[in-house]
């Protein structure tokens, strides 16, 4: 769960994940995206684990962990062929330029790495029901009229 | 293969418009570490004495170090080194942002660059591909405008970009260069030489990222960090920003007011922190990779003084725009920064420039001949405002104004002397010599740029902060004898400070996160474990102390080579004179000699010239900079 109202645009996030993924510091192999723009506006984007990528994958790479209920990559499966990048609705989907599959967030197993160290606390793992109250505020917010 | 740094060097010249990629020497590199002490040594060897830091045979290092772009909690930063126009001296400045980190996933740990183009050019640096493309459209434009248009031009909002404004473009010099729209790279005219160079910004970015030899380890290290700086002594700073020295220093007395004619500021609760909290915040915003966010976003939504969002003012701008001025209009302030931002300006020597002309005028050196009818009167915001305008464009009185304290005192002759507040032309930034603490008197005597609280340290963390950031085990004196002390302790410890203040310097590190002790800093034991297991070299605290020494010595020599000595290594004359009012009422600088000789000594360097011996080059492995005379 993002939360643009605490991010600072630090891109901490983004720096953890990779490490913790691929051990490096690379913001681009990244499974949460920190859009930073002028004048002042700074939005950590994390899959929603909606789904709407396992029903496209011609090989059934994409599957539901029991678990955490996150949406994971299976390596012995997945081709390549992108074609969940393309229904991703919000685009946090992408195509790993080194191992050429796909990669998305996995929630770290149930610990996530961003959450963990995000300083600002606007990246928080938080239960489902809470969760689901939080994602309605934040998209009515992101289309409301800003009139302050 | 390589690990922390991207392993190459850039060298364009703007001249031939050519440019080359050099691979770095592991061996090298290690010698120095990186960032300003690699670029000490490039600029000391390629660059011979005596050059116009306005010339085209004048070079510019653009430098980032070991943990720039990581995930090291200061690692935003990147340095531009160069020789400045204003003082003729080494210079250094830092800036934060994206634009050090992007550099590095585009991958390159340095930039060099020569020569002079025909025409306006900027340079495009992205995953490792370099195009010098034509500017003549920006020429003229301000920071933003250059900005937008050219994440437009490139089609990428990813960019970053470093770039003058109008003010680098005309000359003025103490213009900045600004990446990233609102962050700095201020002190000494870099603007100034970018513009000579017709060169109006450099746009990175990149995909690349950065190896970590030892992943596990490095994240243990990172970890360590994140949880020591949870007991950081300034955490305050974040809530108020760094504004929040304000109201402290006042109450301290020891917050510049008028030009350093007074350390204390009868109406500093109407330009504080929490004012600036309350009334214009916007939100609060990190440089890469920064835990701490100490920058903020603000804006002045109505009236004559209004300004778009924009990043600012820090503690230095406010007191410069304000009690420097006389100032207690919080809007005007915020107005000050934002054209200082957007025509790219020292916001330091913009202030000091200003403060230096109003006391000219209330002592009647300067009238209203000299100023087109204008009364530089102490607390008029809105002259202030014009006066920025009219720097960046250097019109009127302001052509007078662009050159900085030093000259304009030379011009007015020997009563204006009194009222020139700068060491070597860097005019000094918003920490009071006298009151604040003794160590950061000799420090601002010292400092290669010149008047500098920031490089490589701020002195007064181990005086007035109590703070010994890791060195009491290298055998800082401890604990330091009273703020006001001047005797030899403060003199050796500063070799102390300044040495571990380097450190962060020679990484690519904001120094913010230095300030502390063990268990609420980042201490150069702690960087070694973060920097081993990074770059894989087992890099030890005394090493690093080392290569610190290196670079600091390296810079001594480049100013040595100039011609500046003991003699330039003084005070404004106004801080022999005690503080006329408020708390720190009758304190004054009487035993800077006291302290030099000590630091000297300390230092390894020759007493009568201030200068590093040949013995010690020798020691440092630094033959190559023993002068031949
Ligand atoms: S770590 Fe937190 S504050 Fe920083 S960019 Fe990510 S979400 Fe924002
Ligand atoms: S990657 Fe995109 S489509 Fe797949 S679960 Fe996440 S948000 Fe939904
Ligand atoms: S939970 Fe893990 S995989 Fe998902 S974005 Fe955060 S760090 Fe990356």
């Amino acid at each position: 769960m993002g939360d643009p109202s605490l991010c600072t645009g630090c891109h901490r996030c983004e720096m953890w994940c990779s490490l913790t993924k691929y051990g490096e510091i690379n913001p681009s192999r990244s499974n949460v995206y920190v859009v930073r723009r002028e004048p002042a506006v700074d939005v950590p984007v994390v899959c929603i684990q909606c789904g709407l990528c396992i029903n496209v994958c011609p090989t059934g790479a994409l599957k539901r962990d029991k678990k955490t209920m996150a949406v994971v990559v299976d390596k012995e499966k997945c081709v390549g062929c992108g074609m969940c990048t393309n229904v991703c609705p919000i685009g946090v989907l992408r195509i790993d330029k080194e191992t050429k599959m796909a990669a998305k967030c996995d929630l770290c197993g149930g610990s996530p790495a961003c959450a963990a160290h995000c300083p600002q606390n606007a990246i928080r793992y938080e239960v489902a029901n809470k969760a689901a109250a939080k994602r309605r505020e934040l998209w009515a917010m992101a289309h409301a009229v800003r009139n302050r | 293969m390589w690990y922390g740094f991207a392993g190459k060097l850039l060298r364009v010249n703007l001249t031939s418009g050519e440019f080359k990629v050099e691979e770095l020497d592991k061996n090298e590199l290690r010698k120095y570490m990186g960032c300003v002490g690699y670029a000490a040594k490039l600029l000391y060897q390629e660059m011979p004495a005596g050059i116009d830091p306005l010339a085209p045979e004048a070079k510019v290092v653009l430098a980032t170090g070991a943990v720039t772009g990581t995930s090291c909690p200061s690692g935003g930063s990147y340095e531009v080194c160069y020789k400045s126009p204003l003082t003729g001296t080494w210079n250094q400045a830092r800036s934060g942002g994206a634009f050090g980190p992007k550099l590095k996933y585009a991958g390159f740990d340095f930039v060099v660059i020569e020569g002079k183009a025909k025409e306006p050019v900027y340079i495009y640096i992205h995953d490792g591909k370099v195009e010098i493309k034509a500017a003549k459209h920006l020429w003229g434009l301000n920071v933003e405008e250059t900005t937008d248009t050219l994440i437009r031009e490139l089609d990428d909002p990813e960019i970053s970009v470093a770039t003058i404004g109008q003010a680098g473009e005309n000359g003025v010099l103490y213009a900045a260069l600004i990446n990233d729209r609102g962050r700095a790279a201020g002190r000494g005219g870099i603007g100034a030489v970018f513009g000579s160079k017709n060169l109006k910004a450099v746009v990175v970015n990149g995909r690349g990222g950065i190896k970590v030899a030892r992943p596990k380890e490095f994240a243990a290290a990172i970890e360590k960090a994140e949880q020591w700086l949870k007991n950081y002594p300034l955490g305050s700073i974040p809530t108020l920003g760094t504004v929040g020295l304000v109201s402290l220093n006042n109450s301290l007395g020891i917050l510049p007011t008028k030009n350093f004619q007074e350390t204390y500021f009868e109406k500093a609760d109407q330009i504080s922190g929490e004012v600036l909290n309350r009334k214009y915040q916007i939100k609060r915003r990190a440089c890469y990779g920064c835990s701490f966010a100490c920058g903020r976003y603000t804006s002045v939504i109505s009236g004559k003084y209004a300004t778009p969002p924009m990043e600012g003012p820090e503690y230095e701008t406010v007191d410069m725009f304000g009690p420097i001025c006389g100032v207690d209009d919080l809007e005007a302030i915020i107005r000050a920064n934002y054209l200082c931002n957007v025509y790219g300006l020292d916001t330091v020597s913009t202030g000091m420039s200003i403060g230096f002309s109003m006391e000219c005028y209330e002592k009647g050196l300067l009238t209203e001949k000299d100023t087109e009818g204008m009364p530089l009167r102490w607390g008029d915001g809105e002259v202030m405002v014009k006066l920025v305008e009219k720097i960046a464009h250097r019109e009127g009185i302001c052509e007078f104004l662009a050159q900085g304290v030093k000259r304009m005192a030379e011009q007015l002759g020997p009563a204006a002397e009194e009222a020139a507040i700068h060491v070597k032309g860097l005019e000094l930034p918003a920490h009071e010599p006298r009151s604040e603490s003794k160590v950061l008197a000799l420090q601002y005597a010292v400092s290669p740029r010149g008047g500098c609280h920031m490089h490589p340290n701020w002195a007064s963390t181990w005086d007035f902060g109590q703070l010994d950031c890791g060195m009491k085990e290298f055998g800082m004196p401890w604990p330091p004898k009273e703020v006001q002390d001047e005797s030899p302790q403060k003199g050796i410890a500063y070799r102390y400070v300044a040495l571990q203040g380097e450190i962060s310097e020679i990484l690519g590190a904001c120094i913010f996160y230095s300030w502390g002790t063990e268990g609420s800093c980042i201490t150069p034991q702690l960087y070694a474990e973060i920097v081993s297991s990074l770059t894989g070299w087992d890099v030890t605290a005394e090493e690093l102390m080392l290569a610190a020494e290196r670079s600091w010595n390296l810079k001594r020599c480049f100013n040595a080579r100039e011609g500046f000595n003991r003699e330039h290594d003084k005070l404004p004359k106004r801080f022999t004179k005690a503080i006329p009012n408020g708390p720190a009422k009758g304190i004054k600088v009487v035993n800077l000699d006291v302290m030099l000789d000590a630091y000297y000594e300390a230092m390894g360097w020759d007493r009568a010239t201030g200068n590093p011996t040949p013995e010690k080059l020798k020691e440092l492995g630094l033959e190559f900079a023993i002068m031949a005379s």
